[in-house]
């Protein structure tokens, strides 16, 4: 199978894992595994989120105060560090998400007509 | 708030055990969980570090967060670390060691009152057939001081050496005759007791004494009611009426000194060095003119016909450094070099390394580290090599001082006293070590960084050579050039050595041991007392065991002091004007002691003394230019310019021409029997000279032995072999072949490592390509050739750019060669084909590998 596929995974991500982790967060807090599981389970396992773009991420998003994080007990009483989106961050997923929106319709209308062209 | 590093491992362990909870819930064995969970994962360092960067966070933050993940990166490649900081520890202790010596000689203003003002007062001759240090003659002195305007004070001084008796053996001090002004124009004054007044800068007023510091603490214990107690000097008792401080040793390295007391002589001027404090509003311009001004005042001296007096007016340090400054910058060339061949090496440890490090650059820009930042990331990294070789090399600077001050010749490096490590040094190898970091860092930065995250994350596509592949030759070619031009630089002053070693001096050095005398003037104040002296100690010389033969001379070959003058030749021909010869006194049986030949005539003996005829040996040079084609013995000269009948010297014998001076020249030279000189000046400096017969046991002791015998008071001085006084000679260039030496021949280790490396990494990256040559039929020795063929191909290309730029550098050496040109031939192809063979075999060991490389096993790999 071409191309590799640690490729296309990676350039997949790169401008919507933000947006992914944002959405995720919208259904309650979660820490970073939660957070992983969740994208895997909610897009029928086609998305695996890479841990060494997730973390990244995570802390990325945490810094531009979209997404808080404090320290608490999960269920089975281990310390994890579960993250909160924010008001700011709840501003910003809208942004994104429209943009995706606009992005993806814009995607479709190129894609229609050659699938239309095709036998 | 910025999680910390801890918090960051913690949160990936916990995400790791959920993981692994979840996989062992589905029914995943204890291990499996493990190994999927970490698997899926990725590597936990690179994830935890990429985190951390997205902190973000301030200039410094990010600095540290840099400066950490640099200190995890090298200490993940122990090996590689170790390399590049010891590359960088000797090559920049190296500098640092050379900076010291430098900045201690020539940099650091002399240890004096505002010292850029002290400039020293010059108006000599400049036509002579030798160089005379800057100064003055007596009478100009004594006007200049009268008239001048532009300095604040002017003074005289002139070195001595002063034997020191009483209390214990006598031994020779060096020290100076100091003006009354001189302690004020230095602008130091004594620590005890006071300077000298006016009155005791007259002649016969004059009996006083300022000691160092050490000479008060070492042969006065620092006794504090020192002042006004006396000692003896050439017999002559002073008093002591000042101490000055601690590491006050001007000029060069006086322990003691006297008035200058100046004594016209009717017949003789004596030129010594004047130092004067400018005004704050007059420039050395100024002084000049005034100085030329006032010399041209005076009434014309008919002696000084035909001579050209030139006035300079020149920085005082510059006169104390003088001939050091050219070779120790030329030092200090060639140890920048080793610099730069490290930083060739350490930049190419880094591309390779680099090379290595792409997936884990790539996963860094995928993850969104911009080009900048991993710019920054890399160059810390390289900075803090270069920082952690900086501290190591500060270790080798420490150790390389000491070596440097124990084999700098003795007396040879002025203001050697004063080397230390100090801030400065500090300083210097702090900024060389960032400043070489980034010089080494910013290529392979640069070329790191620039990397496409698709190309190097692409698995599997291993392209030949690769891009750094023509960076990394550069590099190797480039260092192997820089240390062929150190090469040639010391082939040439081992050459200049040889030569100076297999001269032909017109002596016999070997087993000969020499002793010298100086026969204080209160003491010995009349040629006969002295003459008997000579002749004592000569017959008590004569009956040690096993000599064979002694002699004495006022003047020993090599001494680095003599008597120049010309001469007047009876007959109608007048000599050449400006034919001067050196005019040392012998004793009979000098040439046999030294083995200088006599080639006519006869050698003086115990008859020819006082109230017998005058009589003289020339050397071959003075018969052929004075008399050519005649015979010299039984021709008269005479040493007056007016002889009167009984002034006439007759010529009785002719011996060699003997190599006299430092530059190595025979010079042509006239010998006059000590049993008739009559002058004390003339004979009381006496050099012996002792030949043992072969075998014979050291006569060292036995000759100081008889010295004391003859004069308890009389110091032997240069008590050694006439084989070291000749390395005493040239103990400046051989200082220069040494350390020369030391930096080429690390020149070629490093460079010899690099071109190892470089191609050992040349072998690995093609692996597949040899294993699929090997497979279609290629020989071992095909595969072997083939790496040799590259190794030589950079060899050469180094070395021809090498021979263009020794050509053009080793010019600086001129002065320090010995009948050696700078481009010598010989040298030039010695050094190119030691350093292409020491190439390739740096080569061949990497090319063995690539013969043994199994051609299934290259293809299979990844």
């Amino acid at each position: 199978m071409n191309p590799p596929r640690a490729l296309s995974r990676i350039e997949l991500l790169q401008g919507t894992l933000d947006l992914i982790i944002l959405q995720t967060l919208r259904w309650g807090p979660r820490h970073g595994y939660g957070i992983a599981q969740m994208i895997r389970a909610s897009s029928d396992d086609v998305l695996q989120v890479d841990t060494g773009s997730l973390y990244p991420a995570l802390y990325r998003l945490e810094r531009q105060g979209w997404i808080a994080a404090e320290w608490s007990k999960s269920e089975n009483k281990q310390r994890v560090r579960v993250y909160t989106l924010t008001a700011k961050g709840r501003k910003q997923l809208e942004r994104e998400r429209s943009q995706w929106e606009q992005l993806s319709h814009a995607i479709a209308a190129i894609l229609a007509p050659s699938a239309e062209s095709e036998p | 708030m910025t999680p910390s590093d801890d918090e960051i491992q913690e949160e990936i362990a916990a995400h790791l055990r959920m993981a692994i909870a979840d996989r062992m819930a589905r029914g995943a064995s204890r291990d499996e969980a493990e190994r999927a969970a970490r698997a899926e994962f990725g590597n936990v360092t690179h994830v935890a570090e990429v985190t951390r960067e997205m902190q973000g966070g301030l200039w410094l933050e990010r600095l540290g967060q840099d400066l950490r993940y640099g200190w995890r990166a090298l200490r993940r490649t122990p090996a590689f670390t170790l390399v590049a900081v010891l590359t960088l520890a000797l090559a920049i202790g190296a500098n640092s060691a050379v900076f010291t010596v430098v900045d201690s000689v020539l940099l650091q203003p002399l240890p004096f009152r505002d010292p850029g003002r002290l400039y020293a007062v010059s108006y000599l001759p400049t036509n002579l057939p030798f160089e005379l240090p800057p100064g003055l003659d007596d009478r100009l002195y004594l006007e200049y001081r009268r008239h001048d305007l532009r300095f604040e004070r002017v003074t005289g001084y002139q070195r001595q050496e002063l034997t020191l008796s009483g209390g214990g053996d006598a031994t020779r001090v060096p020290g100076a005759r100091a003006g009354a002004t001189f302690f004020a124009v230095l602008g130091v004054q004594p620590e005890l007791g006071r300077g000298f007044t006016p009155e005791e800068d007259e002649a016969g007023n004059d009996r006083v004494v300022i000691l160092s510091d050490r000479l008060w603490r070492a042969r006065f214990n620092g006794d504090p009611a020192i002042l006004g107690k006396t000692i003896t000097l050439d017999g002559i008792t002073r008093t002591i009426v000042g101490v000055m401080p601690r590491g006050f040793t001007f000029p060069a390295a006086s322990q003691l000194w006297t008035p200058l007391a100046l004594r016209l002589d009717p017949g003789n001027s004596f030129i010594f060095p004047v130092v004067g404090r400018l005004r704050a509003d007059a420039t050395p311009e100024q002084a000049k003119s005034e100085l030329v001004a006032i010399a041209r005042a005076r009434p014309e001296d008919p002696r000084a016909a035909g001579l050209t007096p030139a006035a300079a007016i020149i920085p005082l340090q510059d006169t104390v450094t003088g001939k050091a400054q050219a070779s120790l910058y030329i030092l200090a060339g060639a140890v920048a070099f080793v610099l730069l061949i490290a930083c060739a090496n350490v930049a190419n440890l880094l591309l390779i390394r680099a090379a290595t490090r792409r997936h884990e650059m790539a996963l860094r820009v995928a993850l969104g580290a911009s080009r900048a930042r991993i710019v920054r990331q890399l160059l810390t990294e390289s900075v803090l090599i270069a920082l952690l070789g900086g501290t190591a090399g500060i270790i080798v600077a420490f150790v390389g001082v000491h070596a440097l001050l124990a084999i700098a010749p003795a007396g040879r490096i002025p203001r050697i006293d004063e080397v230390h490590l100090n801030g400065w040094v500090l300083g210097f190898t702090l900024t060389v070590s960032l400043v070489t970091g980034i010089l080494f860092g910013v290529v392979p930065a640069r070329s790191g960084a620039r990397r496409e995250p698709r190309e190097a994350l692409g698995h599997g596509t291993r392209l030949v050579g690769g891009p750094h592949r023509r960076l990394r030759a550069g590099f190797v070619t480039g260092e192997i050039a820089l240390a062929l031009v150190l090469m040639t630089g010391a082939g040439l002053m081992i050459k200049s050595f040889l030569v100076m070693r297999s001269l032909d001096t017109g002596y016999d050095a070997s087993r000969v041991v020499t002793m010298a005398v100086d026969l204080p003037p209160i003491a010995y104040a009349d040629a006969t007392r002295i003459r008997m002296f000579h002749t004592q100690l000569l017959e008590r010389l004569a009956r040690i065991p096993g000599v064979d033969a002694v002699g004495a001379v006022s003047f020993r070959p090599m001494a680095g002091m003599g008597i120049m003058g010309n001469f007047s030749v009876e007959g109608p021909t007048p000599l050449p004007h400006g034919y001067s010869v050196d005019k040392p006194t012998v004793s009979p049986g000098y040439f046999g002691a030294l083995g200088i030949r006599i080639l006519a005539g006869r050698d003086f003996t115990a008859a020819d003394r006082a109230g017998a005829p005058g009589v003289v040996v020339v050397s071959q040079a003075v018969a052929r230019h004075v008399w050519p084609g005649q015979d010299a013995v039984g021709k008269r000269i005479s040493m007056q310019d007016d002889p009167g009948p009984n002034d006439w010297l007759t010529v009785i014998g002719v011996v060699n021409d003997v190599v006299q001076d430092e530059q190595l020249t025979r010079h042509s030279t006239i010998y006059l029997p000590y049993l008739q000189t009559t002058s004390p000046g003339f004979i009381n400096h006496m050099t012996y000279v002792v030949r043992p017969v072969p075998g014979a046991a050291n006569v060292a002791p036995a000759m100081r032995a008889a010295l004391r015998d003859v004069d308890r008071g009389v110091p032997a001085q240069a008590l050694q072999t006439m084989d070291q006084s000749m390395l005493d000679t040239i103990a400046e260039p051989v200082f220069q072949m040494r350390l020369l030496t030391a930096f080429a021949l690390l020149a070629l280790l490093l460079a010899a490592l690099g071109t190892y490396g470089v191609l050992a990494y040349d072998v690995t990256e093609r692996t597949r390509e040899i294993g699929l040559r090997l497979a279609l039929g290629a020989t071992p020795g095909n595969v072997l050739r083939m790496v040799l063929r590259r190794t030589a191909a950079l060899a050469l290309a180094g070395a021809l750019l090498g021979l263009g730029g020794a050509l053009t550098l080793t010019r600086v050496l001129t002065k320090s060669l010995f009948e050696v040109q700078p481009t010598d031939p010989v040298t030039l192809l010695a050094v190119t084909v030691v350093l292409v063979l020491v190439a390739l075999a740096a080569g061949f060991v990497p090319a063995q590998r690539a013969t043994r490389i199994r051609a299934l096993v290259a293809l299979l790999q990844d």
